[in-house]
């Protein structure tokens, strides 16, 4: 495709002749030869030629029977006993009238249900019979992909541009007669409309009538226009650029065009609709269930919690997906947004950047940016209903959503996320392998060391919180220098990646033993402030212990269930406040969780601190220990525990893991005791809450030289494992109705086991 | 493309069991658009099987037939042609081309489908076409036992309609076509 003429088309303003652009971009009226001459006349050759295949095409195989009958009687007899119309061999011209008829009928039953509205352009008996046509000589010429509901809808937009367009040359038509007139019919009549001119300057006012200007000061725009549709141009009147009589030649070429994908194999439209897989592919599925693979791909690299969500309801991309690659989005938007959908789509080129055959990897869609910029179409309006998808736990739900794409939704908003989403999507195919992504069937298990619970709990805890509306929010710092995702949200609660913070706070290991004494004291505050359990009260009532780190890990570890879980803010000086909030108002909505795991809820400790620093204390023994305990009872302590809560508890952990030092740096406390209890006393108010159920656990970040108790917690993590397996399998005996929370439940805890062992 | 089939004179149950297999096998629903029988068919179940081929289905009385309503002649236009039929054993002499030319003129027809001596005749006659598309199933008639089964499938097109019989020689079904034009006035 020459840049040249492409540019000098651009800027020669085809603004409103869509179908025009679209030709270009589809590669039809492009040349490859000599950008040199002139545009115009380019565009015409290429149209005339692009016509002549399409009526030759339309010669061979639209005949009639009479007509092949009538050449035939030329030839040489036929030999009736396959030609005759009862005959069962395929390959007689009768049995091919028959297959014919079978096709335009299924075509004729797509077609009345195209756009069925009143005064729709697409119920017209002539535009119907041009699809009609288009469509079966398309499916004829294509015989493996035959013909398939959907094609109507890809053809139909097509058709509607060339017709808007040839309204709008009709219009102009109207409005500068003279330069458009056939200049042979106006030699004769010259003398005639010299009368007529000379007259109606005599009556005209200065200057206004169309007829005093010249050709050459007609707007550029005019002046194409009348070039593209001269017929004493370039190739004559087959070569005039937006004609009536040649539509159906041009949308032929369209279609063909889009469906085909152009000559560097770029996306085809045509394989959407194919079952069987492309010739030379590795990939086991056909090419629209790889495609809906890669859309939700490239969602897991651009928003990883909704993916997971998505992919643990078990919603699988074909379902919605399929629909939307194979019209092209036809079905989600009307006519007018879709013409601005498709032309940012065909904006872009549709040429391969690499071979996928050799390599084998990676999804063919992302392999053109034609492609990659309709998956990422895809995920952007799969992003715009982020919201709705996340609030629900049915699947038929998030289907319906999904399906039934709401309607009056900014276009321009999804083209800018798209574009946006595009140079992710190009890249995609090298993050095949790096991000762990989906395998063609799509599990609903995600492997065990992908960090999904971060943000997908942070969402949770986003929604929660909202509808928490706490008091809190005022006293909230904003967590400086940490590079998150979601700034607002991790802002407001100064929740952190622990991948993200990496060193803060190695040091600050000596007060270590201070921490812990102050903590001893605290502890009593807390769990007094949290209507604590009775093991907590336990726990806390022996400081003496908790001098000696081992013993009152140790200690931790008898103690059942009674962890305070303080959310760790790192190096910086942290928002607890948010943290606490967050936490509380996860322990406020208990109820709405189920009760799955014995891990308890957390309870936020009233911590807060205008400076920063938190104390978080891990119990990860603890928690080990009861897990194995308790998992098959399942509300020990009568808590509502939640998947949530031992999502948030896992999601603590890697904080414990990944800041070892920083936790030891956020159990200092400046102000000891009075600040605690000054803590407690704010924290308390702050809180608001004072929730008997919840139970509260202290725990501990390990030090990493810690190996002993590093070695217990592995050997807690193993028992869980194990015990999780042991109610799994159960559980599928069962076929219980709870069965679905039941393994989210258990899910979470195989998360958490893992964590464990990790550490 | 109007098909229509021509047949009749099958004689079920009395003097054939069923029509051959290889007639049974080409004759499949969804291609046929009208059928057209001379009678004799006899039974109700005949009549059934016909019409599962073909929603529209135009029969004339046989003298075997046990289900005396239908009518002893009938007409019916396709295309720009006017069909007329008659079972034949009503025209006596019995396949006489004048006779059935008296009853052509007499319904006022371009073609003619009449039956009854269950053999294949296909004659352009002043102005007309007359048709005998003989035995389906081959039953013997009143006159011979030497009986090939036959029938006749039409492929109307406006003002051409071309005939295709179909012969069940020694166990293979051989195929034959005629040629018809109609001029404005009359046939060519």
């Amino acid at each position: 495709m020459s840049l040249d003429a492409d540019a000098a088309a651009s800027s020669c303003s085809f603004w409103n002749l869509r179908s025009l652009r679209w030709r270009i971009h589809l590669g039809i009226l492009s040349s490859s030869s000599s950008p040199s001459s002139s545009s115009i006349d380019h565009l015409r050759r290429a149209a005339a030629d692009s016509r002549r295949r399409y009526a030759s095409l339309r010669r061979q195989l639209l005949l009639t029977d009479a007509q092949a009958a009538l050449a035939k009687d030329e030839d040489s007899t036929p030999d009736l006993s396959i030609d005759n119309p009862l005959s069962q061999n395929p390959e007689s011209t009768w049995g091919r009238f028959f297959r014919n008829a079978e096709l335009e009928k299924t075509v004729d039953q797509d077609l009345t249900r195209l756009y069925p509205e009143d005064g729709s352009y697409f119920q017209t008996p002539t535009c119907q019979a041009v699809l009609r046509r288009i469509l079966l000589l398309w499916s004829l010429q294509h015989p493996q992909y035959g013909y398939r509901q959907g094609m109507h809808e890809l053809l139909a937009p097509l058709v509607y541009v060339l017709h808007v367009d040839l309204d709008r040359l009709s219009q102009v038509r109207k409005l500068h007669k003279d330069y458009f007139t056939d200049g042979f019919d106006e030699s004769l009549l010259s003398y005639n409309t010299k009368q007529n001119n000379k007259a109606r300057s005599n009556n005209d006012e200065a200057g206004s009538s169309s007829k005093l200007t010249t050709f050459a000061d007609l707007d550029p725009e005019i002046k194409q226009l009348f070039l593209l549709s001269d017929p004493y141009g370039a190739e004559g009147e087959l070569g005039v650029v937006l004609s009536e009589r040649f539509m159906e030649h041009d949308a032929y070429c369209m279609f063909d065009r889009l469906m085909d994908g152009g000559s560097h194999r770029g996306v085809s439209m045509a394989e959407f609709f194919s079952h069987s897989n492309p010739i030379g592919s590795g990939k086991g599925t056909s090419p629209v269930i790889e495609a809906s693979s890669a859309l939700y791909h490239l969602l897991n690299l651009t928003d990883p919690s909704l993916h997971s969500h998505l992919v643990e309801l078990g919603v699988e991309p074909q379902y919605f997906a399929l629909r939307w690659l194979r019209v092209l989005f036809g079905r989600e938007f009307n006519l007018e947004e879709l013409l601005m959908i498709w032309n940012e789509v065909f904006e872009y080129p549709n040429d391969t950047c690499l071979d996928l055959k050799v390599t084998d990897i990676g999804f063919q869609v992302f392999c053109s940016d034609r492609g990659a910029f309709v998956a990422s179409f895809g995920v952007a309006m799969i992003l715009h209903l982020r919201s709705a998808l996340l609030a629900t736990e049915n699947v038929t739900v998030c289907l319906q959503k999904l399906l039934n794409f709401p309607k009056n939704v900014d276009i321009k908003t999804l083209i800018e996320k798209a574009r946006s989403l595009h140079g992710i999507a190009l890249d995609a195919n090298e993050n095949i392998y790096g991000s762990q992504s989906l395998s063609g069937s799509g599990s609903n298990r995600t492997p065990p060391h992908q960090p999904i619970p971060h943000s997908y709990w942070e969402e949770r805890w986003q929604v929660l919180h909202k509808t928490e509306s706490l008091p809190l929010e005022s006293k909230k710092d904003p967590v400086h220098g940490r590079p998150v995702k979601k700034r607002t949200f991790r802002e407001k609660l100064g929740l952190v990646r622990t991948e993200s913070d990496p060193s803060a706070g190695e040091n600050n290991q000596t007060e270590h033993t201070v921490r812990r004494q102050l903590f001893a004291v605290s502890p009593s505050c807390e769990i007094e402030n949290c209507g604590r359990l009775n093991q907590s009260l336990s726990f806390i009532g022996e400081p003496s212990h908790f001098l000696n780190r081992n013993e009152f890990i140790s200690r931790e570890v008898s103690a059942p269930n009674s962890v305070t879980h303080d959310i760790l803010n790192g190096s910086a000086s942290g928002s607890v406040q948010g943290e606490e909030s967050s936490a509380s108002s996860v322990n406020n909505d208990k109820e709405n969780y189920e009760n799955d795991t014995d891990k308890s809820s957390v309870t936020s400790n009233s911590f807060i601190g205008e400076n920063a620093e938190q104390e978080v204390a891990f119990t990860n023994g603890k928690v080990g220990e009861e897990g194995a305990k308790d998992e098959e009872e399942k509300s020990q302590l009568g808590l509502k525990e939640t998947r949530s809560v031992s999502g948030k508890f896992g999601w603590f952990f890697k904080f414990g893991r990944g800041s070892n030092g920083e936790v030891n740096n956020n159990m200092e406390i400046g102000g000891g005791g009075n600040r605690i209890t000054d803590k407690d006393g704010s924290g308390f108010n702050s809180n608001g809450i004072s929730n008997s159920n919840s139970a509260s656990h202290i725990a501990r970040a390990e030090n990493s030289g810690d190996k002993k108790v590093m070695g217990t917690f592995k050997n807690l993590g193993q028992s869980m494992l194990e015990n999780i397996q042991v109610i799994e399998s159960v559980f599928q005996q069962d076929r219980g109705k709870g069965q679905v929370t039941a393994m989210a439940a258990l899910t979470e805890l195989r998360k958490i086991s893992n964590l464990l062992r990790e550490m | 493309m109007v098909l229509v089939l021509a047949l009749g004179d099958l004689h079920i149950p009395h003097r054939a069991p069923d029509l051959p297999a290889k007639f049974k096998s080409m004759l499949v629903p969804g291609k046929i658009q009208h059928i057209i029988c001379t009678g004799n068919l006899c039974i109700k179940e005949v009549h059934d099987y016909l019409k599962s081929l073909c929603p529209d289905l135009h029969i004339t009385r046989g003298e075997y037939d046990e289900d005396a309503r239908y009518p002893e002649t009938k007409t019916l236009t396709i295309g720009q042609f006017k069909l007329g039929l008659c079972h034949g054993h009503q025209v006596v002499p019995w396949g006489d081309l004048d006779s059935l030319a008296m009853l052509q003129r007499q319904l006022d027809v371009d073609i003619l489908v009449t039956g009854h001596t269950h053999q294949f005749k296909a004659y352009k006659h002043e102005g007309g076409v007359v048709i005998n598309p003989g035995s389906a199933t081959g039953a013997y008639s009143s006159i011979t036992y030497d009986v090939n089964p036959s029938f006749v499938l039409m492929d109307i097109d406006s003002l051409r309609v071309v005939v295709y019989v179909y012969e069940l020689i020694d166990g293979e079904v051989k195929v034959d076509k005629i040629d018809f034009k109609k001029t404005a006035t009359g046939h060519s």
